[in-house]
């Protein structure tokens, strides 16, 4: 009997040790720990990149937490105004930045970190712009890319047509064609949720891509106006809807799912990041892979969003004094820099395993990455839409986020027809100087 | 005269325990007592609401943190005058009736299905509790994968059987996206619905429907006359909380449809949570919060009103 009671307690006693001992182990003695979060994209690679950091920066422990990509900005906002969990790093956009710096939740990377500035020079000047509020810098790039056309060549061949369109009209042409022929039902689909980021770039993207603009230089609406590439660009959604050539369900899409109906070859034309075309082109990944070619955008200029989403560091780390501030350097420095060894380890994986576009300079002239990218991309397309045609998107402000969202249901409510362009564009135009004057 | 005549007989009881205490240190030892519960109380109800009222009263915009000066019943203008308050007002009061509608429908029919004898009847009485037992989010996404317009089960089932020619956009439709809302909640509380009817049926007496039977009443005169003056409590307290839950209803929403598409399911909770956690308006939003729960509160008033009423028991 005795001897059980033994046996219990010290079962019970190493249980009690055993389990705290694991994080206390990890993390080591004397590290800093930092938080770091991210939206719900490859979170293995970001955990082996972690330990891979770790490994180099043994001084340092992270802790990765992600959300849905869909939902990051509202949870976000709620982790800040509930206090509760702010992370100290935290992936961020160039749409978000003005409306978290404004209210005071990221920290400038200047004010802590001299060297940010004078390395920011070899990022791409619409990637700093993106990551500039009230000419500070917030960020250091995880990403860059344009918005790009994109389209399933070998379908445009079936149907007859030797070049991919150049103008909207152009592609509505080919689009009633593909479906007459009975090669795709609904040969367009596009990320229109309301819960999708990207949509507003798409939107934009097609504006710029008619030479249009959204705002002047006092930020004052230019969308609003009769005929406007606004009003252009919701009236062609909105036949592509009637004539049942663009999905009903890109109404309710991400670009995740209409990438998913290109990749099954169900659909011929997508607008997406640039980058996109690497997982269309995967053959792990898509039944269609090697028929994706990448276009210039079509319209009048060709012009397109160029947007960078990046590593912010949250007010809450220079709080902690000056060892989270150096822990936070390091990982900045590690992800979104050149890194304790000058050869950029995180950004420059990024391309070679996901595609995925830069803004830091020097990897352009990277042999492995232009090598890489020669697989599934048009190298010298996807430079010149990058340099020649991507442009920082226009109303960048504190609200711009809210009218985004605002702007998502009142495009959809125009795309439906329950409301002319004309209507949807003066309503967009009254959100925006009202959250203006808040 | 009863009440009075316990009393009576108590009295010499409390009298007894009264004048044995001083009457201070009793009334201390009462205060005590009660003292964790204020706690608890005040911590989880009162403070959160006092904190709404001042958000609701002051500006709160999370973009200008340090500016909080007082408005007054400002927000609440601004939302009854916003230019979604009508729309969203419409939108939820028909979903609510519906919802209402569906679910008092559903427990009463299904209830009265289960209270026949039947071999299957034990086991649908359990069956039917399961999506009750689901938690809403789950159902959500049940519902969304089912309404799915590529995959979805329903599209591919309807299609076979002939129903429809292609895949329908149940989420990218204005009217059918409100309906795909109105089938999912019903699925999980109609339900609840019925258990608490067939729960009431249960203690109607057979005798009662064998009168009518013998009488030569029909089996709709039966219902008319004996099993619905029965369910009429029952009846009201779901139509209490399914007014109530019409109203509050957000979470599938924000899983199934995201208010879309356009606007066409968002609801006033919707917009409550899209002004604090999308426009950042946390004073909007809390007045919005309130407005809900005071349609809410007085709605239940009139029923409670009904419940209390004597002839409904009569």
């Amino acid at each position: 009997m005795m001897r059980r009671v033994v046996t219990v307690a010290a079962m019970l006693v190493f249980a009690a040790t055993a389990i705290p001992m694991q994080p206390v182990a990890r993390a080591g003695a004397g590290s800093t720990q930092l938080t770091f979060t991210v939206w719900t994209f490859a979170v293995d690679t970001i955990k082996e990149n972690i330990n891979r950091f770790q490994t180099r920066v043994p001084n340092v422990t992270v802790n990765l937490t992600d959300y849905n990509w869909g939902q990051y900005n509202d949870t976000i906002v709620a982790n800040f105004v509930g206090g509760s969990t702010v992370p100290d790093i935290l992936y961020s956009s160039d749409h978000w930045l003005q409306q978290w710096a404004a209210a005071g939740w990221i920290a400038p990377l200047d004010d802590y970190f001299p060297q940010a500035r004078e390395l920011a020079k070899s990022f791409a000047p619409y990637a700093v712009e993106g990551m500039t509020y009230k000419g500070k810098l917030y960020g250091f790039p995880y990403y860059a890319d344009p918005m790009a056309f994109m389209y399933n060549a070998a379908v445009l061949r079936q149907a007859g047509f030797g070049a991919p369109p150049q103008t909207w009209a152009e592609v509505l042409e080919q689009a009633k064609a593909i479906k007459a022929k009975g090669l795709v039902q609904y040969p367009i689909g596009f990320g229109f949720s309301l819960d999708e980021p990207f949509s507003i770039e798409t939107v934009i993207s097609m504006v710029y891509s008619e030479g249009g603009n959204l705002f002047d230089k006092d930020l004052n609406p230019a969308f609003d106006r009769a005929g406007s590439a606004m009003v252009k660009t919701i009236e062609w959604v909105r036949e592509a809807l009637r004539a049942g050539v663009m999905n009903p369900e890109s109404l309710q899409w991400d670009g995740v799912q209409a990438g998913n109906a290109m990749k099954g070859g169900t659909q011929v034309f997508f607008i997406t990041r640039a980058s996109g075309l690497w997982e269309l082109n995967n053959p792990q990944f898509s039944k269609q892979a090697g028929n994706f070619q990448l276009a210039f955008m079509p319209g009048a200029t060709h012009e397109t969003v160029g947007f960078v989403r990046f590593y912010a560091m949250s007010s809450s780390v220079p709080r902690r004094g000056k060892e989270a501030l150096d822990a936070a350097w390091q990982f900045l420095n590690y992800f979104g820099g050149p890194g304790p060894d000058n050869n950029y380890p995180v950004v420059r994986r990024w391309a070679l395993d996901f595609g995925l576009g830069f803004a830091q300079l020097p990897l352009f002239k990277d042999k492995d990455i232009r090598a890489s990218f020669g697989r599934w991309v048009n190298v010298e397309r996807l430079e010149s839409i990058g340099q020649k045609h991507a442009r920082v998107k226009q109303g960048l402000t504190p609200w711009f986020a809210q009218w985004d969202v605002f702007a998502r249901a009142e495009l959809q409510k125009a795309y439906l027809g329950q409301q002319t362009a004309q209507q949807t564009v003066k309503n967009l135009a009254s959100k925006w100087n009202e959250l203006r004057r808040r | 005269m009863a009440r009075a005549n316990s009393r009576q007989r108590l009295g010499p009881l409390i009298l007894g325990r009264a004048t044995a205490r001083p009457r201070g240190r009793l009334q201390w030892y009462a205060y005590l007592s009660i003292l964790p519960a204020l706690c608890f109380v005040a911590l989880f109800a009162v403070y959160p609401v006092a904190f709404s009222v001042r958000l609701a009263t002051h500006r709160y915009v999370l973009t200008d943190p340090l500016n909080h000066p007082f408005e007054g019943l400002r927000n609440v203008a601004e939302v009854l005058g916003s230019y979604y308050f009508r729309r969203a007002g419409l939108t939820t009061l028909t979903f609510t009736a519906s919802v209402v509608a569906s679910v008092l429908a559903f427990g009463v029919a299904v209830s009265h299905y289960l209270n026949r004898p039947g071999r299957l009847a034990g086991f649908l009485r359990v069956a039917i509790l399961l999506p009750w037992a689901i938690p809403v989010v789950m159902a959500g996404i049940i519902w969304k994968w089912i309404f799915n317009g590529n995959y979805g089960v329903l599209n591919a089932l309807l299609v076979s059987l002939g129903l429809i020619p292609s895949y329908v956009s149940w989420f990218g439709n204005p009217i059918l996206a409100p309906l795909t809302l109105v089938i999912a909640h019903v699925w999980k509380w109609g339900p609840l619905a019925a258990i608490m009817c067939l729960a009431t049926l249960q203690a109607v007496p057979r005798d009662l429907y064998e009168s009518a039977h013998i009488d030569g009443g029909s089996g709709w005169a039966a219902f008319r006359y004996i099993t619905l003056p029965f369910l009429r409590p029952t009846l009201l307290i779901l139509l209490i909380l399914e007014t109530v839950g019409g109203f509050v209803t957000f979470d599938l929403v924000y899983v199934m449809t995201g208010g879309g598409p356009g606007d066409a399911t968002s609801l006033l909770s919707w917009f409550a949570y899209a002004e604090i956690f999308r426009f950042l308006d946390l004073g909007k939003g809390a007045a919005l919060a309130f407005i809900i729960a005071a349609v809410t509160l007085g709605l239940s008033l009139v029923y409670v009103r009904l419940l209390r009423s004597e002839a409904l028991y009569s």
